[in-house]
């Protein structure tokens, strides 16, 4: 700089091209110090935790990979992995019974805006006041029993929610679907919004029924949003934590990998084996995710691009009509 | 250009970040330089004369405290008192209703306050890294009952003073007793399971009455309080902790009288097989239970002495609300259980006039508030007596369990956490029992002793323990 011999810093920072530069630096300075020492910092020193021997207080002692070795040899850990069936089971309730309700509120429905406002409501409320909420509604006698005494049962017949282990889980599960619903609705009342509306016109000139809008126009043109939220769901129910922590703490059977994983780290003090059960999950969910995108591109396809197995199909149906031309061509 | 850009802008990220990761460093630094120019800090607690030394000490504290209901009432009255002996003693509590999970991630900062609740996860051998010493064990002795002091001492140092001593036995509502005919109180287990089985048949046609015993299942710490009678209480040895548990070959075995931890646990096991608890113990509610016992919708709950405050104020009938022991007798003698609740700390890292004056009113709170007696429980000094609900275990033998040896001091911590049975952490072992108990066909009491055993064991083992 020194051999243009008249640099003027003055000049040199108001300059456009350092002003563009500058102004993206400090805009972004904040969010990446802030993703910085809350996610990338903790989870680098998470992963150095998994290789020891620790508690919170106190020496620690290197120990390679023996808590990965455990985590794999323990049978509560991957026991407690199958639990996630019940809520990726109930995501997929969810996801259908959101999509059901956005389909019929994006269109002119009475009072939309309140149903909109009443289902939304549950995902505002806190995770934790949430178990409260389903502790009391499963407590024997309470709101659950009186209603379905309401409708006729008997109370002597109907089970205890929490306590039975057949059905335990499913009551837990059920909370998150109330939980998430409403936000997967909003989600896709989103992607129907944008829909262009003379589709919509030119089918129902054509003669086209309820189903078919849905299944020719809505669902085709916000596929990308219901894998996005598919794929979310089922990451997310791998990590069941709140539901089984708050309504039950994780007893008589519903103690799912982040529960165990807590208990670990809290009760028993194996920071370390709590961490590598951390990490050995966060593999699963990238796997998981990787396994689902696959899945979704060969089936549905991504964005606007077709699904591989249509595109195949297509092909192969191609490649069969020109070898029937082809081959009748030399019949006839 | 592009390129120029992308680096530039890698640099000023990375300077911007080690910036702020340097100024968080150097902030530590200047403190310990700090501390390290003050002089030792030398006092110690039976040193001090209440309301005639260090009087005029200056200093703010901040008090980490477990009683949530305290901190805008009792503890607000505390301070006014005590700031009529030391006026420029300012005191700010902080309740944390997670304590006991919270506590050990704020120490672990350091600059978490200046007085606390010392938790069970800090070792012995780390204490003094933690928290100042009040003194040596033998001179605290001789006000304060050297007894209480071993929780946190380590090497005749004293780390932690106990805020209230408690003793172990049943809170159970004697209206209820009497009503059914129980009049003697129950000595052994049997004797407990029949005389739980005669209220729940008096009871029968109340429609109200919730269960002879209520677990409390659904909050949690209430099981990891049946871990606290199965050592001196169970067995009359003071030693049991280290001779029995920490060093025992297969130490829940059926000792076929009655006795230890085996009898503890059977009685849990039995009560909730054979129906005398509530229904359904996952949706149990600790708040009301307070007000079910004190109407007499509740039997007994099996919880330490400082639960007899909060069931009398759980309604009218507090004069319904009596404390027995465990029913369980060794040769012929009933023993109960008594240890320290929890201990005060004070923050090593705090200055000293800071640790002076938190000093002072850790020694008012212990002898003067009159916190203890209010909760329950004794307060560990000398002599003291037991207070009025506790009068039936005049005649009992109190049995406080012995300290480690040297060397030995953080063996059964060690063994604990090793065989994830949680013994006074997380009651795993009485949360197994009640689920297994009402499962239809779940385990016996036998199958879960064998596998208790197997895993205490395999972490004996672990930690080099021979059996003799």
């Amino acid at each position: 700089m020194k051999e243009k011999g008249n640099f003027n810093f003055l000049k040199w920072i108001k300059s456009a091209k350092v002003n563009k530069v500058l102004c993206i630096i400090t805009f972004m300075l904040v969010p990446l110090t802030l993703l910085f020492v809350f996610t990338y910092l903790p989870f680098a020193k998470m992963i150095g935790f998994s290789f020891y021997d620790m508690k919170y207080i106190g020496g620690r002692e290197f120990v390679g990979l023996e808590n990965y070795l455990e985590v794999f040899t323990r049978d509560d850990c991957f026991r407690a992995l199958k639990l996630s069936l019940y809520y990726i089971g109930a995501s997929f309730i969810q996801l259908a019974l959101a999509l059901y309700f956005a389909s019929l509120l994006s269109f002119k429905t009475k009072a939309s805006g309140v149903f909109k406002g009443f289902m939304f409501f549950p995902y505002l409320v806190c995770g934790i006041a949430v178990g409260f909420i389903f502790k009391f509604f499963y407590t024997r006698g309470f709101v659950l029993d009186t209603v379905l005494q309401w409708c006729g049962f008997e109370l002597d017949n109907l089970p205890y929610w929490l306590r039975d282990t057949k059905i335990n889980n499913f009551s837990v599960a059920a909370t998150s679907i109330w939980r998430y619903m409403g936000q997967n609705m909003v989600l896709f009342i989103g992607a129907i919004m944008s829909v262009d509306s003379s589709l919509y016109e030119a089918a129902a000139i054509d003669g086209a029924s309820g189903w078919d809008k849905f299944k020719y126009i809505i669902f085709p043109s916000i596929k990308t949003i219901i894998v996005l939220n598919l794929i979310l769901s089922i990451t997310g129910s791998l990590s069941a934590f709140e539901p089984p922590y708050v309504i039950t703490g994780g007893n008589f059977g519903t103690g799912t990998y982040f529960v165990i994983m807590n208990k670990l780290a809290h009760e028993s003090q194996k920071v370390g084996l709590a961490s590598a059960m951390a990490v050995v999950l966060l593999v699963i969910i990238l796997i998981a995710t990787m396994l689902q995108k696959v899945f979704f591109r060969y089936f549905f396809g991504e964005g606007e691009e077709e699904a591989i197995r249509t595109v195949r199909k297509r092909q192969k149906r191609e490649a069969l009509e020109k070898q029937k031309m082809a081959n009748g061509g030399g019949v006839s | 250009m592009r390129k120029n850009f992308k680096r530039l802008l890698a640099v000023t990220l990375t300077g911007a970040m080690t910036l702020s990761l340097a100024a968080c460093g150097s902030k530590d630094d200047d403190k310990k330089k700090d501390d390290k120019k003050d002089e030792a800090f030398t006092l110690t607690l039976d040193q001090i004369k209440l309301g005639e030394d260090y009087t005029s000490v200056k200093a703010d504290l901040k008090f980490l405290t477990h009683k949530t209901d305290k901190v805008d009432n009792t503890f607000q009255d505390y301070i006014k008192e005590f700031q009529k002996l030391y006026p420029n003693v300012n005191i700010e509590y902080e309740g944390i209703t997670d304590y006991a999970n919270d506590i050990t991630t704020r120490l672990s900062t350091g600059d978490w306050g200046e007085i606390c609740m010392v938790p069970t996860t800090v070792d012995k051998d780390e204490l003094e890294n933690y928290f100042v010493s009040f003194g040596n064990k033998s001179k605290l002795g001789e006000s304060y009952d050297e007894r209480f002091l071993n929780n946190y001492a380590f090497s005749d140092k004293v780390y932690g003073m106990p805020s209230m001593v408690n003793l172990q036995g049943i809170v159970y509502n004697k209206k209820v007793f009497e009503e059914a005919g129980v009049t003697e109180l129950p000595k052994t287990p049997d004797e407990f399971l029949a005389a739980l089985k005669k209220i729940k048949d008096n009871k029968k046609d109340d429609k109200k009455f919730v269960a002879p015993l209520y677990t409390n299942f659904a909050a949690d710490w209430t099981m990891n309080a049946w871990d606290a009678y199965i050592d001196g209480g169970a067995t009359g040895d003071a030693d049991f902790v280290n001779t029995g548990l920490t060093k025992g070959k297969e130490p829940f075995s059926d000792r076929g009288d009655q006795t230890g931890p085996y009898a503890v646990y059977n009685t849990l096991y039995e009560v909730v097989k054979q129906g005398l608890t509530e229904e359904d113990p996952t949706t149990t509610d600790w708040e009301g239970s307070k007000g079910m016992i004190n109407r007499g919708e509740i039997g007994c709950m099996v919880l330490g002495s400082w639960a007899i405050p909060q069931m009398q104020a759980g309604g009218d009938n507090a004069d319904d609300i009596a404390y027995m022991p465990f029913p369980i007798t060794v040769n012929g003698k009933q023993y109960a259980a008594a240890g320290p609740d929890y201990c005060y700390g004070i923050n090593v890292n705090s200055s000293n006039d800071q640790k002076t004056a938190a000093m002072c009113y850790i020694k008012w709170l212990i002898e003067k508030s009159g916190f203890a007696e209010s909760e329950g429980g004794i307060t560990g000094i000398k002599g003291s007596k037991l207070p009025d609900a506790l009068t039936i275990f005049d005649s009992i033998e109190l049995v406080v369990n012995k300290a480690a040896a040297a060397g030995e001091e953080t063996l059964f911590n060690d063994v604990n956490n090793d065989s994830e049975l949680g013994i006074n952490v997380s009651g795993a072992i009485p949360k197994q029992i009640v689920e297994e108990a009402i499962k239809k066909d779940g385990m016996e009491m036998k199958d879960m002793v064998k596998e208790w055993n197997e895993k205490w064991t395999t972490a004996q083992e672990n930690h080099d323990i021979k059996f003799e």
